[in-house]
């Protein structure tokens, strides 16, 4: 923890601008993200006691890929000092796109595929022109956009309808020597970021996010990393529409939108500060599947329909505020 | 022949013109100091040629030909190389990823090489080894480090760029003596193979132990340069200070011989044990080198800096310096330096701007405000201090400097403060404007407050104050109380060339 440096202390204490400075500021240890899945999964055993059935972890695995995806996606944008709110229209967007373009037939996908990856690099593209050429906050751009996107995914396609060969669904939901292939995928996203990691690209995107004027002083592209951030993360948010499309085998306009906000609070748990330049999407990717296993909780005990989704929040807020206590009292050590 | 060739260099901030026909020769070979008072544009010149700020106007020639420096990556690629004084690291990374920094090693599809990486480190690092303790942590995140640690990290990532021209600017700082010794060791090393070092400090000793040659800087101009092995102490300060002619009119005190305010001891992570104290009705300067701890002394004094020992007496009794709040509830005022910042909220009303210190005096049971009230008090402060506004209901951020700078006062003087305090409050505002913001602080101090003044503007300073403290490296090191000091012996204080003292 760096300590702010004398003189520029800022005198005004409780100000909406102070403490959201300070939530950004909260970053989660690894340990307690480790012992919330812990618990996540204890919970989960306790209420669904075929948890660990082959079908149930396919099902249940086929499930987390999408946000696991789209929270990689994330936090590289978080790292690399913004945040994009528009990742969910985006994973819209390219969803809509890849079932038009695939029109049920295996002969078309590889097309379709390609044309879905090219909508997210086209979003996270358009995303980081805003953001660094026009200047604007990346929250409010990134908002802004993700209205632009979800717009353009209701001209595509304006009602749920469109279906997926069925050998995608298929085999999504197949396995490979015992292991699930979404598990497989999953593995193969967090290969992705490892590789990543090791890029040149990545290592300026946490210079950029942990200190942009030492990072531009340095020599850094400072404009190009940023607008960089927004591209992959945008191709991550495709990969996240083909897992949807590969789960539900069907098309739906609104069917990303959820994802979002779901996607900050799985880098949030999974110890990256929003303030940029610390953490990593390994924690992300946890933090993914402690927020889908959460859904999971109270689907399984039997909690009321209407009330499935006040649940889902309550146990979110919980997550987040247990998540950020070590980072508080590290604070007030310092 | 001149390696680097800086003519006709002009910045203009706003209204402030930083620099205004600067100019700067230098051979290779050499280590070149760059000197100059307070706002003289050491600094802006540094980070044009470094490509940090680009300059209005500017001719730069480097080896005979003429460049562009548009930023950091044109002056990269004219080997330029520089150390900051505001650090360029990044907390985050480690030593050995700040170092190559925006130049890392890479092998195919632009993964990083992190072997290459180490090596290109290791090989300045190891120099430093002793300032490290003996060990460099190659794979400690720089935020770690101390101050001293972190800007060897930050003149290793320069000397890895392998300069052709090195600008070190306030590099040694925050370094220890050991640490300074090894700096300069290699200085000289990178001297002698044909490197030019561009060096400013304000350590006057290291000036002279190290440099050349020196060019002085005066107001955003180039005075001259001087060859440092012939130059004696009062050349360099009558270069830097020019010819001025002695104040004629001394100055009136009106201090009472009762002394109200104390400060005992004051030490915060940048004051060094500070204790002062100050008569009611006295006007008491701050001088020095700018940032040598007197900003940090007035927030400390209004609660806004982490105490760690000492106290501030009034009256015999301890102010509470907890918080902003308490200490202007017991009678502190500070008008900040930075007044876009910590002055005014610049969108709101010139009312608001000026009720907001002291509304709770206003208050009817503490809750309600009337609006009568807190018109009728902003306009006798406009009418007293002489604002020049539109109406009441205008944005503060419509004002000129002048006026914004008397509102920021004003809303001070409803609180009717004892102590008032006052960072640098005339940066940036035109002269009719300052006489008034003079005559402001004479009122104040006629009135029976205790004033703090801190200024860059070293004529202003000794016009308006007393007693001027002089400090350095958040110390006070000098107390300047003759009516007949002149601006050459602040100078000289200020750059602690004490009579006698061995360079």
């Amino acid at each position: 923890m760096n300590p702010a440096p004398p003189g520029t202390r800022e005198p005004a204490p409780a100000t909406l601008a102070h403490w959201w400075g300070r939530l950004r500021d909260i970053q989660v240890s690894g340990t307690a993200t480790v012992a919330m899945l812990v618990v996540v999964i204890a919970v989960n055993v306790a209420l669904q006691p075929n948890f660990f059935d082959q079908y149930a972890l396919t099902s249940n695995f086929a499930t987390f890929v999408p946000l696991v995806a789209i929270a990689v996606g994330q936090t590289i944008v978080v790292l690399s000092g913004g945040i994009d709110l528009s990742l969910g229209a985006q994973v819209t967007l390219a969803s809509v796109v890849t079932v038009q373009l695939t029109d049920g037939e295996l002969g078309n996908l590889p097309l379709a595929l390609t044309a879905g990856l090219g909508v997210g690099v086209a979003c996270g593209l358009f995303n980081g022109l805003v953001v660094v050429v026009a200047r604007l906050q990346p929250i409010v751009a990134t908002f802004a956009t993700s209205f632009v996107f979800s717009g353009l995914a209701l001209v595509v396609l304006p009602r749920p309808g469109g279906t997926m060969p069925s050998e995608f669904t298929s085999g999504y939901r197949d396995s490979v020597l015992g292991v699930p292939v979404a598990l497989l995928a999953i593995l193969a996203i967090a290969a992705g970021w490892l590789l990543l990691r090791r890029h040149r690209v990545t290592r300026h995107i946490y210079a950029v996010g942990g200190n942009a004027e030492a990072a531009f002083a340095s020599l850094v592209p400072v404009a190009r990393t940023r607008i960089t951030a927004y591209v992959i993360a945008g191709m991550f948010a495709s990969v996240s529409a083909f897992a949807i499309l590969a789960n539900t085998g069907a098309g739906d306009p609104f069917i990303g939108n959820e994802l979002t906000l779901t996607s900050v609070a799985a880098v949030v748990i999974g110890g990256t500060a929003l303030r940029g330049g610390r953490g990593g999407a390994i924690g992300s990717i946890l933090g993914a599947i402690i927020l889908a296993l959460v859904s999971n909780i109270v689907f399984f005990a039997d909690v009321p329909s209407t009330y499935r989704q006040l649940a889902n929040g309550l146990v979110v807020i919980l997550a987040l505020a247990l998540a950020g206590i070590p980072a508080l009292q590290k604070r007030r050590s310092a | 022949m001149a390696l680097l060739e800086m003519n006709g260099v002009r910045k203009r901030f706003g209204g402030v013109l930083a620099l205004d026909d600067a100019s700067l020769s230098a051979a290779g070979g050499e280590v070149h100091a760059l000197l100059g008072p307070n706002g003289s544009g050491k600094s802006t010149l540094n980070k044009t040629l470094t490509g940090v700020v680009v300059p209005d106007r500017a001719s730069i020639t480097i080896d005979g030909s003429p460049v562009a420096i548009h930023g950091p990556r044109d002056a990269h690629a004219h080997g330029v190389a520089a150390v900051y004084q505001q650090l360029s690291v990044v907390d985050d990374l480690t030593v050995t990823q700040n170092v190559v920094l925006g130049l890392e090693p890479t092998r195919r599809l632009g993964l990083l090489d992190r072997r290459a990486a180490r090596t290109v480190a290791a090989e300045v690092l190891t120099r430093f080894s002793p300032a490290f303790a003996g060990s460099v942590p190659y794979d400690a995140a720089v935020g770690a480090l101390s101050p001293g640690e972190q800007q060897i990290v930050e003149i290793c990532k320069a000397l890895a760029r392998r300069p052709r021209i090195l600008v070190l600017d306030e590099a040694t700082a925050s370094l220890h003596k050991e640490q300074v010794h090894v700096l300069f060791e290699v200085v000289r090393e990178l001297r002698d193979s044909g490197v030019l070092v561009v060096f400013t400090s304000h350590r006057m000793d290291e000036v002279f132990a190290l440099c050349d040659q020196a060019t002085v800087l005066r107001n955003g101009r180039t005075v001259g340069t001087i060859a440092l092995a012939d130059a004696t102490e009062d050349q360099l300060v009558h270069m830097m200070v020019g010819d001025v002619e002695r104040r004629e009119e001394a100055r009136r005190s009106h201090a009472s011989d009762r002394t109200v305010l104390q400060v005992r001891g004051l030490t915060t992570q940048r004051l060094r044990d500070v204790s002062f104290s100050v008569a009611q009705g006295e006007v008491l300067g701050l001088g020095g080198l700018q940032g040598q701890g007197q900003s940090d002394l007035l927030l400390a004094m209004f609660g806004a800096a982490k105490i760690h020992a000492g106290e501030v007496l009034y009256d015999g009794v301890p102010l509470p310096l907890t918080s902003p709040v308490k200490a202007a509830r017991a009678g502190v005022a500070l008008v900040p330096g930075d007044r876009g910042r910590q002055g005014m909220f610049a969108v709101r009303p010139i009312q608001e701007n000026l009720s907001i210190a002291s509304m709770h005096r206003r208050a009817t049971a503490r809750l309600a405000l009337s609006q009568r009230a807190e018109r009728r008090a902003a306009r006798g402060i406009v009418e007293r201090l002489n604002i020049v506004i539109g109406g009441l209901a205008d944005r503060i951020s419509t004002l000129s400097g002048g006026n914004q700078q008397k509102v920021v006062i004003g809303k001070w003087l409803l609180n009717e403060p004892r102590v008032v305090l006052l960072d640098d409050p005339t940066k940036g505002i035109d002269i009719t404007a300052k006489e008034e913001v003079y005559a402001i602080i004479r009122e104040l101090a006629d009135s029976g407050a205790a004033v703090v003044f801190n200024s860059s503007d070293n004529r202003e300073l000794l016009e308006m104050s007393d007693r001027v403290l002089v400090l350095f490296e958040g110390g006070v090191v000098d107390e300047l109380t003759d009516a007949q000091v002149t601006e050459e012996d602040l100078v000289a204080s200020a750059l602690r060339l004490e009579a006698g003292e061995t360079l």
